[in-house]
């Protein structure tokens, strides 16, 4: 401890003459140690706290390998896994994942029974008052053999000379997935003849289990069944899909896809990756450019690709032949170029017509929504598109409250200003929205750093009862295309009352480029920004190269978040 | 055919044994031997060699296969609508697999059924004409027995207990009770404090307006029996919107007798505006104690999906004096939003006008929300051993962040 305090001023002093490359990693580091060691905390010299602001930018964050314990840091908020790190940081609960119930557990016999064998059993389990059906469950849960099920359902139809209609689903979904197609076939056939018509999940279950066998023709009548009661899956759909592909019939796999799509049915990862892989090798233009036109899709829906489709397409690509394409899956960093081949990235800005598009929906569905009172108030309204309309467009608009609360360390008002001088030194014209209560000078708003602030930037004070956020949209929105927003809110519920998924996909596009989040910020040491991302994220392609944006095993994505690995593709 | 079956089946039950035993397949003395039994005598002799197993694994299809004749016929009656048909058809499959699905459907909920969009919102419905079913049948069962039982009792008793004997009082009856309740209504009417309910919520779903009705007749009910009554306005109320028919399906001809002021106007425009305070659970003020010369109002709202500060809104454009209720200073709260139902919001007015005791009056909260009452002598001590906490918490987080920006400096100089 000793060691550090005299050391401590030289080492301040000399890195500011340090090499860029050592400064970028310091914010990588300090998240390496925050996590792992809080035993130090007892050793501690309270009186080290040393004034000296240092502020650094550290929109490049690299990683250490070998220092940390969690998953690498991705380098924005709405990255792949950022969610789950941040929870991992707030909470160590671990989730309880969920097991089968104990009190429902029978175990299977592993050979089948007799029906005097079976009566046996059903006595010992006497306290169940529907043995078969407990009985049933636990042998899907086990995936008891096919014979096993089967002499069970015999012990059944000696004593009561039929078969219950839940006792044969649940038999059909032991046979499924063992794929018994001859077991399969004859149980549609018998239920075709018993029954007028089935419920979903029996139609689920024999679509899935003809689409690889002989009868996969039936799955098409079956699907049409379905049309008629009840509502389709993509489950169904893509079983179907895939009993046509097995079948060479990639024609009709095509029109069911497009059925299906017409139907707002988003087709499942499983199926695609069947077009990809069946569709091999390519021969001729037409069945190439229906694999395309899939992408295209993709690209239109913002659906991304997981690991095995996105190897299933680099596959495919590498298959047509006479064209030698040549693909790289690869993982891009905060410019945008992609690393392998140093194609420029699709540039992340809406175009004038999306951005006022998105603009008008943002006025109308997030600031005055079913009732405009709700967030605000149309004199506070008015009066601040006033404020607005008096100013010239501001290049970064700043969520007074949310920047504020960054760190508990600092009083609020400290931490704000800190934000506010360092922004100044980059920015002209900073806008920060707060409320009104900000003003009255208490312990975390000191009125000095009001006044010192005021005169780096422009404030607008809300009602106390009032939301800042759709101000703070609008206000962004009105600068123009330049304007930055500050804020470490991911805006997931402005997002959501946006009326259409087109406009929220625009506004996530906007968001993702806009945004500039606090990563880190220690009270007069270091202030880091996560800079919003220069390149959109989606699937791309300009005639000879295809970029495709995918998801690894590894990290789970939350829906509000974008992967970080590529699939680059070119030709050569 | 049927009856053959059965006898067919028996018969086999109980000759197959023997027979694979003693390979007497030709000499079986049966006289009732069909095609079907022979040929499964047939099956059975190639599956199973083994003599002591006799398993036929496939013998649950002929057995399937022969009930099937009787089935096929009971159902070749289709006089319906094929579509309204096959979707019958398709709950009845539902209910056989174990789901929830009721086991008669009227034509109206058949209706209401295809309307809607999707599978689970389908699902949900049936699950929930399921459960009335169910209730209504455990209602009847119950019914009867406490007839039953009733009628037992009158068997056994003695005829000396049925001799009246001498009383001061008759036997106070419930319409008795209702008249002194339709006096003490009548009395607020004219002499009570007033209780508004808003009612101008129109984008309610079905579902939430039958129960905010039925909410308010509770609410209305409560009040009848409190020693003293509020003098209840139901405000905004529109002719013939669907509150107003909602009450009339449920209160029939009682409607027009009931001790409620009802009106289309506003309760802006009824009091004076200084007096008027809109509770919510959004608002920012607290209640401290209950004021006998405010005019509280009460959003009739139940709003399962969440609208946020909607009521609040409602207060801010007519610039209304708000409060919430002070749960958070009363309770270790647990789990659960903080909006209550009209009635307990009812039964805890009720309360707090007779006796103005927060505590006794909060006993209506529900107990799954909470964890008990804080000690309200504790209060201001627990209030700052929390920012006390936070304070040493914040101390410590300081001087580890100090200490990892140091080490971390000294690293980098290293790795350099």
């Amino acid at each position: 401890m000793g060691f550090f305090l005299p050391i401590r001023n030289w080492v301040l002093q000399t890195l500011t003459f340090l090499p860029a490359s050592t400064k970028q990693n310091l914010p990588a580091m300090c998240r390496c140690f925050t996590s792992t060691s809080c035993r130090l905390v007892e050793s501690i010299d309270p009186k080290a706290f040393h004034p000296e602001i240092k502020i650094k930018d550290g929109s490049m964050t690299k990683k250490k390998a070998g220092k940390d314990r969690l998953p690498p840091k991705p380098f924005s908020a709405f990255a792949a896994g950022s969610s789950k790190i941040r929870a991992m940081h707030n909470t160590n609960n671990a989730v309880a994942n969920e097991s089968f119930s104990p009190l429902n557990k029978v175990s299977p016999p592993d050979t089948p029974l007799s029906a005097k064998e079976w009566e046996k059993l059903k006595e010992e389990y006497q306290h169940y008052k529907k043995f078969e059906d407990v009985m049933f469950d636990n042998m899907i849960h086990d995936h008891s053999p096919v014979d096993v099920a089967k002499s069970l359902l015999v012990a059944v139809a000696k004593r009561d000379g039929d078969v219950e209609y839940s006792h044969l689903v649940k038999y059909l979904t032991i046979c499924v997935y063992h794929k018994d197609v001859g077991e399969i076939y004859d149980i549609y056939n018998i239920m075709k003849a018993k029954y007028k018509s089935l419920e979903a999940s029996a139609y689920s279950l024999l679509i899935k289990g003809l689409s690889d066998s002989p009868h996969w023709k039936e799955t098409l009548v079956l699907l049409e069944k379905v049309k008629k009661v009840s509502f389709h899956s993509r489950q169904n759909y893509g079983d179907c899909i895939e009993g046509a592909l097995l079948n060479q019939e990639r024609n009709l796999a095509f029109e069911l896809f497009h059925e299906m799509v017409t139907e707002n049915l988003t087709p499942s990862l499983t199926t695609i990756k069947h077009f990809f892989d069946f569709c091999q090798p390519v021969k001729d233009d037409h069945l190439k450019n229906k694999c395309i036109d899939i992408l295209y899709y993709l690209r239109e829906h913002q659906i991304y690709p997981d690991e095995s489709l996105v190897l299933s397409i680099k596959q495919w690509f590498e298959s047509i032949s006479g064209e030698n394409w040549k693909g790289n899956l690869t993982s891009m960093n905060n410019s945008s170029q992609c690393p392998s081949c140093g194609h420029a990235l699709e540039d992340i800005n809406l175009t004038e017509e999306e951005f006022t598009n998105v603009k008008e929906k943002i006025k109308r569905d997030v600031i005055e929504g079913t009732d405009i009172f709700r967030n605000t108030s149309p004199q506070e309204l008015e009066r601040f598109q006033r404020f607005v309309n008096e100013h010239p467009p501001f290049d970064v608009v700043i969520d007074g409250l949310n920047v504020a609360k960054t760190t508990l360390l600092n009083p609020s008002s400290k931490t704000l200003l800190d934000v506010v001088f360092y922004l100044a030194q980059k920015y002209n014209r900073l806008l920060v929205l707060g409320r009104r209560h900000m003003l009255n000078n208490s312990f975390q708003w000191k009125k000095r750093d009001m006044d010192d602030m005021q005169k780096k930037a422009d404030f607008f004070f809300t009602n106390n009862t009032s939301k800042d956020d759709p101000f703070l949209l609008y206000a962004s929105f009105h600068s123009g295309g330049h304007c930055m927003i500050v804020t470490r809110d991911l805006l997931r519920d402005h997002k959501a009352v946006l009326s259409n998924s087109v406009t929220r996909r625009l506004f996530f596009k906007w968001q993702r480029g806009h945004q500039m989040v606090v990563s880190s910020y220690v009270p007069g040491k270091i202030l880091t920004f996560e800079d919003a991302l220069p390149y959109d994220t989606i699937v791309q392609t300009d005639g000879n190269t295809w970029h495709i944006p995918y998801d690894d095993n590894l990290s789970k994505r939350a829906s509000y978040e974008i992967p970080v690995k590529w699939l680059c593709l070119r030709k050569k | 055919m049927h009856l053959l079956n059965l006898i067919r089946r028996s018969a086999f039950k109980l000759i197959a044994p023997k027979m694979t035993k003693y390979g007497l397949f030709l000499t079986m003395p049966s006289k009732i031997s069909t095609c079907g039994t022979l040929r499964m005598i047939y099956l059975n002799k190639n599956i199973s060699k083994n003599a002591d197993e006799d398993i036929n694994l496939d013998e649950w299809k002929l057995v399937v296969l022969s009930g099937l004749e009787k089935e096929a016929f009971e159902k070749a009656s289709p006089e319906e609508e094929p579509n309204i048909a096959a979707i019958k058809e398709y709950i009845d499959m539902s209910r056989r697999l174990g789901k929830a699905a009721p086991e008669n459907i009227t034509e109206e909920q058949l209706n209401k059924l295809i309307e809607y969009p999707s599978v689970t919102s389908r699902n949900r419905y049936l699950a929930f004409l399921a459960s009335k079913e169910m209730r209504k049948k455990a209602d009847k069962v119950k019914k009867k027995r406490l007839q039953e039982e009733r009628e037992e009792l009158r068997k056994t008793m003695d005829n000396e207990e049925l001799i009246p004997k001498s009383r001061l009082f008759r036997a106070i009856w419930d319409s008795s009770m209702d008249d002194l309740y339709n006096w003490k209504a009548a009395q607020a009417m004219s002499f009570g404090q007033p209780l508004v309910f808003d009612m101008d919520y129109d984008d309610m779903s079905e579902r939430e307006m039958q129960n905010t009705v039925k909410q308010m007749m509770e609410c209305e009910g409560a009040n009848r029996k409190a020693v003293e009554p509020f003098h209840l306005y139901y405000c905004n109320l529109k002719e013939d919107g669907p509150y107003h028919n909602e009450f009339l399906k449920r209160y029939g001809d009682a409607w027009d007798n009931l001790f409620v002021t009802v009106t289309e106007k506003s309760y802006a425009e009824i009091f004076p505006r200084n007096q008027i305070v809109y509770l919510t659970a959004d608002s920012p003020n607290v209640m401290e104690t209950f004021d006998h010369n405010k005019i509280y109002i009460i959003g009739s709202l139940v709003d399962k999906s969440i609208k946020k500060g909607v009521s609040l809104a409602r207060a801010k454009r007519l610039k209304l004096a708000t409060a919430q209720l002070p749960l958070e200073r009363y309770f270790h709260w647990k789990t659960g939003a903080k909006v209550l139902t009209l009635d307990q919001m009812m039964m805890i007015l009720l309360t707090l006008k007779n006796t103005g005791n927060w505590k006794e009056a909060l006993e209506f909260v529900p107990k799954r929300k909470h964890e008990g009452f804080l000690d309200p002598s504790l209060q201001h001590y627990i209030h700052r051993q929390k920012n006390k906490k936070i304070y040493e918490q914040n101390f410590k987080k300081k001087l580890l962040v100090e200490e990892l920006s140091k080490k971390r400096l000294w690293n980098g100089l290293w790795e350099e």
